[in-house]
């Protein structure tokens, strides 16, 4: 027993080590740093609650966050719809449909600066030659308006995230049962009604989980950001990660980036909790 | 059974944890080791025991190539000095990682500071340059940011200049003389005469004003017109409390012509599409950019490059007609918490490299430097843009780069920022002026 114990500690001693060396303590430095006057290099005096009321007060900072959350629920509705309209496309018994779901997942595979670039040339580029060609004045212009710059977020960030999210509908689709879908058909269901009556609420708690995940995906979004607007035009479109790096790496008030990084982590932490009580109290429904 | 496994398993880890840990070591010993067999030598032939060990952090990707042969060089004909050079990418890049470097303790010797800004930040580590002979070589004003009670904290790397950058070959077509073009109405009647016949030369528009790039708007653009309110100098801007924008107006009208001459919309052109897809394959006649973008327009086209383009001042009504905008866009500084050999050690290579002929042939044929110290032999400056930028320079008709020496992030976060929504239409004039003065009050307080 007591050899148990020992080795136990062994195997956790270097991940905890490298944990506290890494997370820990930069969070609490951090922390602390977010109530003083720290410029990156020396904190001389303790402020108190003095970056936290000034955070409050920032319109930069509510704009963002005001962002933040209208691009978060624009994303999580698109991407939830059409990750599950994908993921009954290829739950159904075509060919190509492994290919399919390959391809779909594919965009999730690359990185989020890559992706950023690639489609900031189709919007300015791609959209405008088309635009041009068709005489869609839509269609020209993109990402130079507050508005273009926000769809192109969204579309980018469906685009990338619903292959992912169709998997984990993929995998509840197929654990539906099949007698249950049979019993339907013979009772005369037709396919639609198959869909909503018989499916879609045994689907329901993976809903809980994409809702989440893309919840907290599109809160800490930022290469994507990064690569596609860098928060342009005018600022319009600077996310919360964003805006706390351009406060603490272009304005170098790094304590005042602090102070608004912890709200941030205080907003992303709700969200996680939240979904970790929500799925538990699910789990024990089922 | 399944318990062996598990525990092999984490042996396995936990021993290729400890190989890693090993190599690194090996490494730096046989490091230390090449140093010792180094250091020997030295004992013998000099009879100087210490090596020196002097890391150099440094911001300018473009030439980290020919900077690290520079240093080699200097290390054979030094056997005693031990350079080592990071190169860390361009802009706010480097100034993050900088003050991370700074804050684990992990100090460099010869970093790289911009302006006064970065001066009164870091002034605890810089040591005094006005010993070194490159200071006293410096051209007048270069040192002007980095001047204090006497004090020389950095020394320039070069000069850098920008203005309009025109294409000679449609401005001859259209019998354009660009030396007269330094007012305005001049500048107005030279965009309407190309504008009139852009189908014929084949040209999308007049000229490229990439306004996502915030340094283009609220960096160059505007310093033309806010320099000359500070009296070109670098510190009288550093110390201003308030800015009035005394030259508004024209300030006004250049972005105004820009902006009506453009390919559009502004707002998605940036560097890149001005200067390498619009620019250099002809598309547009002028860009607002400086000597820099020479080795772009070159690996595009290298004849359109040397002989094919040339750089005028934007116009100025008044005291600083026909002035072009130069300074220094970054300095050396050495770390006053280093030794005093690695800080004898650092000002002797940074002299050598501005002061001795090696260096100098490095700066004017390597670097390609437009260089900011006396005694270089100007015909060998490189290429038609830098030519321009030190014609100027040598003259004494230039106007300062007051952006180094406003509040943190003001010009680009702020004055960018409020320039592209008065080109969206989303703001007036009068509300980006506004906004822009409260903004320096505040941060000046």
């Amino acid at each position: 027993m007591r050899n148990k114990e020992i080795s136990f500690w062994l195997f956790v001693l270097p991940a905890l080590f490298a944990l506290t060396v890494v997370v820990f303590f930069p969070f609490f430095y951090g922390f602390y740093y977010s109530f003083t006057d720290w410029n990156g290099l020396t904190a001389t005096t303790f402020l108190g609650l003095e970056n936290y009321i000034a955070a409050f007060q920032d319109s930069r900072f509510k704009d963002s966050i005001e962002f933040t959350i209208k691009f978060a629920i624009a994303s999580i509705i698109l991407v939830n719809i059409l990750g599950l309209g994908l993921a009954v496309l290829v739950t159904q018994k075509i060919k190509i449909s492994n290919g399919l779901r390959t391809i779909f997942f594919m965009p999730n595979l690359i990185g989020g600066l890559i992706l950023g670039f690639i489609w900031q040339f189709i919007f300015i580029s791609g959209f405008d030659a088309v635009g041009r060609l068709l005489n869609l004045p839509f269609l020209q212009g993109w990402l130079s308006t507050p508005e273009t710059g926000f769809w192109g977020l969204v579309i980018l960030n469906v685009w990338q995230y619903a292959g992912y999210i169709m998997v984990i509908y993929i995998s509840y689709l197929q654990s539906v049962p099949e007698e249950l879908v049979e019993a339907a058909e013979i009772d005369g269901a037709n396919i639609f009604q198959r869909f909503w009556r018989v499916k879609f609420p045994l689907v329901a708690p993976a809903f809980t989980i994409s809702l989440f995940l893309t919840l907290s995906n599109a809160f800490k979004l930022y290469d994507q950001n990064l690569a596609l607007t860098n928060g342009g035009p005018f600022g319009s479109t600077e996310m919360l990660a964003m805006e706390i790096y351009k406060t603490a790496f272009f304005r170098y008030e790094m304590a005042y980036a602090q102070s608004k990084a912890v709200i941030f982590f205080i907003l992303v932490a709700v969200v996680a909790l939240t979904q970790v009580y929500v799925n538990k109290k699910r789990e024990v429904e089922l | 059974m399944k318990r062996r496994v598990v525990l092999a398993l984490a042996g396995l880890i936990t021993f290729v944890f400890l190989m890693t840990g090993c190599a690194s070591d090996v490494v730096n010993e046989s490091n230390s080791s090449d140093n010792g067999g180094a250091n020997a030598g030295n004992t013998d032939s000099n009879g100087n025991a210490s090596n020196v060990e002097v890391d150099i952090y440094q911001f300018k990707v473009e030439f980290r190539d020919q900077f690290e042969e520079l240093i080699r060089l200097y290390m054979e004909e030094n056997e005693n000095v031990q350079f080592s050079v990071q190169t860390v990418g361009g802009g706010n890049d480097y100034a993050a990682s900088l003050k991370s470097q700074m804050a684990s303790g992990n100090e460099p010797v010869i970093f790289n500071i911009g302006g006064p800004t970065e001066l009164e930040e870091y002034r605890e580590y810089l040591t005094d340059l006005s010993d070194t002979n490159a200071a006293s070589l410096a051209l007048d004003g270069t040192l002007n940011g980095v001047e204090e009670n006497g004090a020389v904290y950095g020394l320039p790397f070069a000069q850098e200049g920008y203005g309009l950058i025109y294409n000679k070959e449609i401005f001859e077509q259209v019998g354009i003389d660009a030396t007269t073009l330094t007012t305005f109405e001049a500048l107005e009647e030279a965009f309407t005469k190309i504008d009139e016949k852009k189908d014929e030369l084949g040209l999308d528009a007049v000229l490229a004003l990439p306004a996502s790039e915030l340094w283009v708007l609220g960096n160059h653009l505007a310093n033309h017109y806010i320099a000359p309110e500070f009296d070109n100098n670098i510190l009288t801007a550093f110390e201003a409390d308030s800015i009035s924008f005394k030259y508004s107006d024209q300030m006004k009208r250049m972005l105004d012509i820009q902006n009506k001459y453009s390919v559009q919309p502004v707002l998605s052109l940036d560097y890149s599409m001005q200067v390498e897809q619009l620019f250099s394959t002809g598309k547009v006649a002028v860009i607002q950019q400086g000597n820099w973008i020479y080795p772009t327009v070159q690996q595009m086209d290298e004849n359109f490059a040397s002989n094919g383009i040339g750089m005028i001042p934007m116009p100025f009504e008044g005291e600083f007609e026909d002035h072009l905008p130069v300074g220094v866009p970054q300095y050396w500084v050495v770390n006053q918490n280093s030794s005093d050999e690695q800080i004898q050690a650092a000002k002797d290579f940074l002299d050598w490299m501005y002061t001795s002929d090696t260096g100098k042939d490095f700066v004017l044929d390597e670097f390609k430097f437009i260089p900011a110290y006396d005694g270089y032999d100007a015909d060998r400056i490189a290429d038609p843009l830098s030519q321009d930028v030190y014609k100027y320079s040598v003259a004494g008709q230039t106007i300062g780069w007051t952006f180094t020496a406003t509040p943190v992030g003001w010009n680009e976060d702020v004055l960018g920022t409020e320039f592209q929504k008065y080109l969206s239409d989303h703001t007036s004039w009068d509300e980006v002026l506004e906004a822009a003065k409260e903004n320096w009050e505040n941060s000046r307080q």
